[in-house]
């Protein structure tokens, strides 16, 4: 292994980066663009979800209920129908995403104390609108009965039984219940594998240019080359380690209670570990169009859907959840989390570290082994 | 390692991709110091071998030796003696000339001020000097032929591998190449070339031309011409030279005439005969009945491109 060989590789690879500003830029800023991107997609807070309104009952109480519920804009009344028929239309057409049916004994069996009969349908492809349309009716319900039998539970006076039911939900680490607290340290724990997708187009881009050739006719030895192009990519790595979650913390306003330290340096762990797999990508693959193809089929679904950044890992199927364990995404997303929000340290996360040079060196090894054989 | 040994032994080497046999056993030696020329038209194997040879790629049966050192066990040793200048240029089209040449330069592992030196003498052998800082990309195909070749001989190897290097540019660019490959062999550098342009083969020392995988003339151009010739070549110049050929083919197929060979080279025709006296009289006998008038008609020396189409045709 000589080093004189690997800078030379990395030298050359850092003058293809900056060799025009627009690469560089690019390469700077995707991160940047991806998170703000992905951020506002997959936590933008659900407004005037329209719902429709079957009301038998139509007396006082119910009709108060109705703009009670929609009072706010979250939810949008769309529609007061008359019959079912309507309401079934408006939902198979997608004009509404819930509709609420108010039963004729809706007064009558709240005055007598004898429940709320409601019925609420709600579009079942989009879950999203349809569980927050749920769960927004279910707490103005709750508030509205409160106020409504104020008064009879006055009159009662010591029959507290009756006192409607009071849920009190504590949840740790995310208190205010934003959703971007939670989601944007795994968000960055993608965006921050980014640099993987060029360095498995730059193996495939020398193939195709037939510049791999010449490279391995020279003294250059096969681990050295990988290395050497490697480097270039984990400094721009280490760039966006730094500019991410500074931008996470002004923008997003996400706490940031970890160690800084401990962050950088488990983060180019990372960088190696995914880069690693960006390599071993570049080695089987031929052209870029194919090493692009599967950098997103290895690297960024997986990413999405295996990582445990949205969907837990524990309710996946074990052959998955085995698929979970190889990606250096599920570790360093829960080094991310971990270092963002909790602020644990090396003491709990130092499995996740050895699992990440673990993958790394595994990723290389491979690539290496395999690099050999496949010119002609 | 053995100064003396040949620059390149091949022996019995056969490349199999499947059921397809690109290289077949094939069998040659290059000497010190001369330019060997590697001929045949396209898909014959004239990469298959390089590769082979400088280690890019594992033979199916056979064994190659480059400087007296095995290929498949040596190749360490030798990668550092020998340059490539692989089909396409094989430079950086996004980098500069310089940062190309500093590039190739560390990657044979020269540093400081003999980096500097050699570099210095590339660009002038490349006739780019003052342009260090031009992109590859922006060069014309000559320019970026001689700087690839520049590249390849900045650590000064033993044996220079070129495979197919004047493709694709103009007359001019490739005469000028070939002048720097003689001021190259005249420092003792060998030079193994492959190509398929024909006049290029003249100028090798020696040559093997190898078709459908297999070395079907081997030997310097002289020995080549001698050996591989069955017969004479007259060159004819008739009034109709398309029909004279048409006419010719037939008399050689109802076996009127003892013709080998019947080629068209522009308002000429080449006739390959092992007796060419006494079919002059019958050519311009069958040529007088088809009302062709023929301007000129001599013995000439073979052409190597006689030799190899006559070679090819068998």
């Amino acid at each position: 292994m000589s080093f004189r060989h690997i800078w030379a590789v990395t030298r050359k690879e850092l003058n293809h980066i900056i060799r025009d500003r627009s690469t560089l830029i690019l390469v700077l800023l995707t991160p940047t663009a991806l998170l703000l991107l992905m951020a506002y997609a997959l936590t933008a807070d659900l407004k005037n979800v329209p719902i429709a309104v079957l009301d038998y009952d139509r007396s006082a109480l119910s009709r108060s209920f109705v703009s009670q519920i929609t009072a706010g804009g979250d939810l949008e009344l769309y529609a007061q129908v008359d019959t079912f028929d309507e309401l079934e239309d408006l939902l198979m057409h997608g004009k509404v995403k819930a509709a609420l049916v108010i039963d004729p004994a809706f007064s009558s069996d709240l005055m007598a104390l004898r429940g709320l009969p409601l019925q609420i349908i709600i579009d079942g492809t989009e879950p999203e609108s349809g569980g927050f349309a749920v769960d927004h009716i279910a707490w103005r319900a709750e508030e509205f009965v409160n106020r409504a039998l104020e008064d009879q539970i006055q009159a009662m006076g010591s029959m507290t039984s009756l006192q409607p039911i009071d849920l009190r939900v504590r949840t740790w680490y995310n208190p205010s219940l934003k959703p971007r607290v939670d989601l944007i340290p795994g968000l960055i724990s993608m965006v921050l594998g980014f640099p993987a997708l060029s360095v498995a187009l730059t193996l495939a881009h020398e193939r195709e240019h037939g510049t791999l050739e010449q490279l391995m006719a020279t003294p250059i030895g096969r681990a050295e080359l990988l290395l050497g192009k490697m480097i270039p990519y984990v400094l721009v790595g280490l760039v966006n380690v730094i500019v991410i979650p500074i931008l996470a913390m002004i923008w997003f306003k996400i706490p940031f209670n970890g160690n800084p330290i401990l962050f950088f340096f488990l983060s180019a762990i990372f960088l190696f570990a995914i880069l690693s797999m960006g390599i071993l990508i570049g080695v089987f693959m031929k052209t870029q169009a194919a090493a692009l193809a599967l950098s997103f089929l290895l690297i960024f679904f997986p990413g999405f859907f295996l990582t445990g950044i949205f969907f837990p890992i524990a309710s996946m199927p074990e052959i998955m959840r085995l698929e979970a364990l190889g990606l250096p995404g599920t570790h360093y997303a829960i080094i991310t989390r971990g270092v963002f929000l909790t602020a644990i340290g090396l003491d709990v996360l130092w499995p996740y570290a050895v699992m990440l040079v673990l993958l790394g060196f595994a990723f290389t090894g491979v690539a290496a082994l395999f690099f050999r054989k496949k010119l002609g | 390692m053995n100064e003396q040994a040949p620059a390149i032994t091949a022996r019995g080497l056969t490349k199999k991709f499947g059921d397809f046999t690109a290289v077949n056993q094939v069998d040659f030696d290059v000497h010190r110091g001369e330019i060997f020329g590697f001929l045949g038209p396209n898909g014959s194997g004239k990469t298959t071998t390089i590769r082979m040879t400088l280690g890019l790629l594992q033979p199916t049966e056979g064994s190659v030796s480059v400087l007296g050192m095995s290929v498949h066990k040596e190749t360490e040793k030798i990668r550092p003696r020998v340059g490539y200048m692989s089909q396409r240029f094989s430079l950086y089209n996004d980098l500069t000339v310089l940062q190309n040449l500093n590039f190739y330069g560390a990657a044979y592992g020269l540093k400081n001020s003999l980096l500097e030196e050699r570099i210095q003498d590339a660009l002038v052998m490349a006739g780019l000097e003052g342009r260090e800082q031009t992109k590859t990309k922006d060069l014309s195909g000559g320019w970026r032929q001689r700087l690839a070749l520049s590249a390849a001989i900045l650590h000064r190897p033993d044996v220079l591998f070129l495979d197919e290097p004047t493709a694709g540019v103009d007359p001019i660019s490739r005469r000028a190449f070939w002048d720097l490959l003689y001021i190259l062999v005249a420092e003792k550098i060998t030079v193994f070339v492959t190509t398929h342009y024909m006049d290029e083969a003249e100028h090798c020392h020696r040559l093997a031309f190898i078709q459908r995988g297999k070395i079907i003339a081997y030997g310097s151009p002289a020995e080549i011409k001698r050996d591989m010739m069955k017969g004479q070549v007259l060159e004819i110049a008739p009034s109709d030279a398309a029909r004279t050929v048409k006419i010719l083919r037939d008399t050689h197929q109802t076996g009127k005439l003892p013709l080998e060979e019947v080629e068209l080279y522009g308002s000429l025709v080449h006739v390959v005969s092992p007796d060419v006296e006494k079919t002059k009289a019958g050519i311009t006998a069958a040529l007088s009945e088809e009302k062709i008038t023929i301007d000129q008609m001599e013995i000439i020396e073979p052409s190597l491109e006689d030799v190899f189409i006559a070679c090819m045709r068998e």
